[in-house]
């Protein structure tokens, strides 16, 4: 009866254990700061239902560029340092699609439509690239991501845009660093059947987009191409030996990867209301990266549920230590404290022995 | 005689191979050359003034390499603790060549706790080196605005209104370094033909140079090349693996600290929250360019790489505008080439290493077949 | 560790911080300010001086009419410098040594010359300088730059 106890509390407790340690002690730090900063957040004057408002709002810009992490990180290629190169081919299909004369709902589907084929053309050249230098995928990549940001400040100074809502003034030389789009797609996923409650306001279409994605993203990892990208990324001599085109199978984790990125971009761009070229998008791949790793995901291994959790860890701890610490020590240390947690989570991501495959 | 004739052929092709960026980097600079029209005297002087500038910030990169573990990001780490130094050397009124001395030896601290740590975390990170150490910089570079931006005037005494925010607590996005300006520079410093040779830094320069022909000598430096070899068998043979590795960052990232000590006094002006974060960048691109790679630099890389780098550097822009019209074309494509320079050293590199284990599968495979049939 | 090792390592450190301490002695700089000005010590009124010249090393530094003020940067504790008095036009040249120390704390320091002329103690001719606080409407913005995208401190441009 009592070693009946003991087993049973003793297998309780491992089990506490065994789920603490899958759960990660940086991610419980965050988990119970977020938590934190939501019990002081009413103390220092900040209404409870504007802050959720935000991290929710927040949520649906980005989440789409970190559910771009999951196919790469599925076919181990590792986390994607390159998101950059899927930015470029959406902002190429939204400045198209606006120079074009679409306008509204319709241009958010044009730049969409416009930016698939440079997503694809982006992302055979990267994914083949990623396929010579196996083993050393997320520095080159990076730089990869970093080179084609640095090409396209040329090309948007040099590509004939005329677009005056766009372009630099009369002359034409170039496009503008930072431009507004309410004209054309801004909020058109987010005021989608928004639901307001008080100070409550939830963007549900730019949700259900999401909820889109991520849906057709755990099907097709269901599919059998989606089980032997897992196959491939967990056991690539195990892959290869099954009769999996090893290859191939990282190409198309790629490009989904890159057409994610286009998307996602797009979206965040409707949310935040502002198209930002030049080097806006060096900023973009590192929080992507840490948030799916501060949601559980590890180098080689990442779920739709590590995507939804480190977004919203992520954004919370973003949008609420400004306002929480402003009010609480009129001392705004959130921006350091992001590039600390952010890159520290990263960090720790990439010294874990275990998850060194290669 | 013809097969003479095309080995030799061979042999200039695989030199170009070899040197391929380089070769493109002077094609560039031939082309913008004449485009620029500047004065040979003045960019003779601007290419000195770089050179003795950066020189010394390169030669700290070579030790890592040497070790094996690829392109030191974590330079970063030095020209921060450098920074700091300065900081303080800048708010005690220390002035000249003893400011210039004082920053050097204060910085040494601060960067071999910061390389100490760095080394600490690579080594569980062996195999990914170099993106560990490039997030590294970026954490750091946290930790240093938390210290330099909210700490510094706050907790750690800071007394002159020209570094310190008014609000009364971080410091100033500038730190005025006048009076060390050149003041290395302008030691034994004299003029040939318009043009200013900075004695007293390329002295600095020479002599690091041959302490790094020294070490590679010493004990430590023939295990470090062990190390670099194959891990496995270095430890075999009674090698601290992980201790080697740890001092060779923990040595880069001390240099990269006096590095940046005379970089700075150079430039006579310190942009607190960005000078080191480009610092890595450029020194990296430098070194690739002048023919290095990850796994293979030589100090003949250090300096052929600073001309050719900064010359591209100087001359960039002002071709730019001839072509387009718009110099900021020129600035955009100089950032573009950097991080090309980089992605195209890093990919030659993996590829090399794939090919390499590829051959040496093959060649087992070849063996244990020649068993099997014996 | 071997003990010999340990030695030396502990030589060298002990080097590096004499030397450093050397250093922050005689590199600490400081500003000092002749003021050619009236001045009323003890009831006694002492009027300023038609011409100084304030050499440091041979060098001039200053060209003092009265109601002048002139400085010069120095690093150390102590400054030498000799005075050109000229009382009148066209008058002969008189010429003073002086040796001032200045505390190690004190950035700098300013002479009321013609009290120093006159002989008086120190304590009447020289006072700290206190920079005249500047009120500063706003926190300049910090911008980091974690990517190093922005070129200009490079000193691309020269």
């Amino acid at each position: 009866m009592t070693e009946y106890v003991n087993e049973s509390s003793r297998t309780t407790m491992d089990k506490i254990r065994a789920v603490m340690k899958e759960f990660g002690l940086p991610r419980l730090i965050i988990t119970a700061f977020l938590l934190l900063m939501c019990i002081i957040a009413p103390f220092t004057g900040a209404n409870f239902w504007t802050q959720i408002t935000n991290v929710v709002n927040r949520f649906s810009w980005n989440a789409v560029l970190v559910l771009a992490m999951v196919p790469m990180v599925h076919s181990g290629c590792g986390l994607n340092f390159g998101l950059p190169v899927g930015i470029i081919a959406g902002l190429l299909g939204a400045t198209l699609s606006i120079e074009w004369g679409f306008t509204g709902p319709m241009s958010f589907f044009m730049a969409i439509v416009i930016a698939t084929p440079f997503a694809l053309i982006f992302g055979l050249a990267y994914g083949w690239l990623l396929n010579k230098i196996k083993g050393g995928e997320m520095m080159i990549a990076t730089y990869v991501g970093f080179s084609m940001v640095s090409f396209f400040c040329m090309m948007w100074l040099i590509l004939p845009y005329k677009k005056p809502d766009m372009a630099w003034g009369f002359e034409g030389t170039g496009l503008r660093t930072t431009f507004p789009i309410d004209k054309y797609y801004g909020g058109v996923l987010s005021n989608f059947l928004k639901i307001q409650i008080g100070k409550l306001v939830i963007p549900t279409g730019a949700l259900l987009f999401f909820a889109l994605l991520a849906v057709l993203m755990w099907a097709f990892l269901h599919t059998k191409t989606g089980t032997a990208m897992t196959a491939v990324g967990s056991n690539p001599t195990f892959a290869t030996a099954a009769g999996i085109n090893v290859d191939k199978i990282r190409m198309l984790s790629v490009v989904m990867s890159t057409w994610l990125a286009a998307v996602g971009i797009l979206v965040y761009e409707q949310g935040f209301g502002f198209v930002q070229l030049y080097n806006a998008p060096f900023n973009m791949a590192l929080p992507a990266v840490s948030a799916i790793l501060i949601g559980g995901a590890t180098a080689n291994k990442a779920s739709i549920t590590n995507v939804i959790i480190g977004t919203i860890l992520f954004q919370g701890m973003v949008t609420m230590t400004p306002t929480v610490m402003n009010g609480l020590i009129n001392l705004d240390i959130s921006e350091v404290l992001r590039v600390v947690v952010s890159n520290g989570m990263i960090l720790y991501a990439l010294t874990r022995k275990s998850e060194v495959t290669r | 005689m013809n097969g003479k004739n095309t080995s030799t052929g061979k042999k200039i092709l695989n030199l170009i191979g070899n040197n391929a960026v380089p070769i493109m980097f002077i094609i560039i600079i031939l082309i913008c050359l004449p485009m620029s029209g500047f004065s040979s005297t003045f960019l003779l002087n601007e290419i000195m003034n770089r050179l003795s500038r950066n020189a010394f910030l390169i030669l700290s990169l070579l030790i890592p390499i040497m070790a094996g573990m690829g392109l030191n990001f974590g330079m970063t780490l030095g020209a921060m603790a450098a920074e700091i130094a300065l900081i303080f050397t800048s708010d005690w009124q220390i002035w000249g060549i003893p400011g210039i001395v004082l920053a050097t030896i204060m910085s040494i601290p601060i960067s071999a706790l910061l390389g100490l740590m760095c080394g600490k975390i690579l080594n569980a990170a062996k195999g990914r080196e170099m993106i560990t150490s490039y997030i590294i910089s970026f954490f750091m570079n946290g930790v240093y605005q938390l210290v330099v931006l909210y700490m510094m005037g706050s907790i750690i005494p800071i007394t002159h209104t020209n570094i310190k925010l008014p609000r009364g607590y971080g410091v100033r996005a500038s730190v005025d370094l006048t009076r060390i300006r050149k003041s290395l520079d302008n030691v034994l410093a004299f003029n040939v033909a318009g043009v200013r040779i900075p004695v007293m830094t390329l002295l600095i320069i020479a002599a690091m140079c041959l302490v790094i022909v020294w070490f590679r000598r010493t004990k430590l430096g023939q295990d470090m090349r062990a190390v670099g070899q194959d891990m496995e068998v270095a430890r075999a043979a009674g090698i601290d693996v992980e201790g080697t590795r740890i001092i060779s960052i923990v040595i880069s990232t001390v240099l990269a600290g006096i590095g940046m000590v005379i970089y700075l006094q150079n430039m006579g002006d310190m942009a607190t929250y960005s000078s080191h974060s480009q610092i890595g960048m450029f020194c990296i691109a430098a070194l690739l360019v002048g023919g290095a790679s990850v796994d293979k630099a030589s100090i003949g890389n250090v300096f052929l790489g600073v001309i050719l780098f900064h010359t591209m550097f100087i001359l960039a822009p002002k071709a730019g505008a001839v072509i387009t019209g718009n110099e900021v074309i020129g600035e955009y494509f100089r950032v573009f080439v950097s991080y090309g320079v980089i992605t195209v050293a890093l990919v030659m590199y993996e590829t090399k290493k794939r090919r390499a284990k590829a051959s040496m599968g093959a060649q087992l495979e070849a063996e244990q077949k020649e068993e099997e049939n014996r | 560790m071997n003990k010999r090792r340990l030695f030396f390592g502990g030589i060298t450190i002990l080097l590096l911080v004499a030397i450093a301490a050397c250093m922050m002695v005689i590199g600490r700089g400081h500003t000092m300010y002749f003021d050619n000005k009236k001045l009323e010590y003890e009831g006694r009124t002492i009027d300023t001086i038609r011409r100084i010249n304030v050499n440091v090393n041979g060098e001039q530094v200053a060209k003092l009419s009265a109601k002048d003020r002139g400085m010069a940067t120095f690093t150390g504790q102590t400054l030498k410098f000799n005075l050109e008095v000229i009382r009148q036009k066209g008058g002969e040249s008189e010429f003073y040594d002086y040796t001032v120390k200045i505390p190690y704390g004190q950035d700098g320091m300013v002479l009321n010359l013609p009290a120093m002329i006159e002989g008086l103690p120190e304590e009447a001719y020289a006072t700290v300088f206190v920079p005249q606080v500047v009120e500063e409407e706003e926190d300049e913005e910090i911008v980091t730059d974690e990517f190093g995208m922005d070129m200009d401190d490079m000193g691309a441009e020269g």
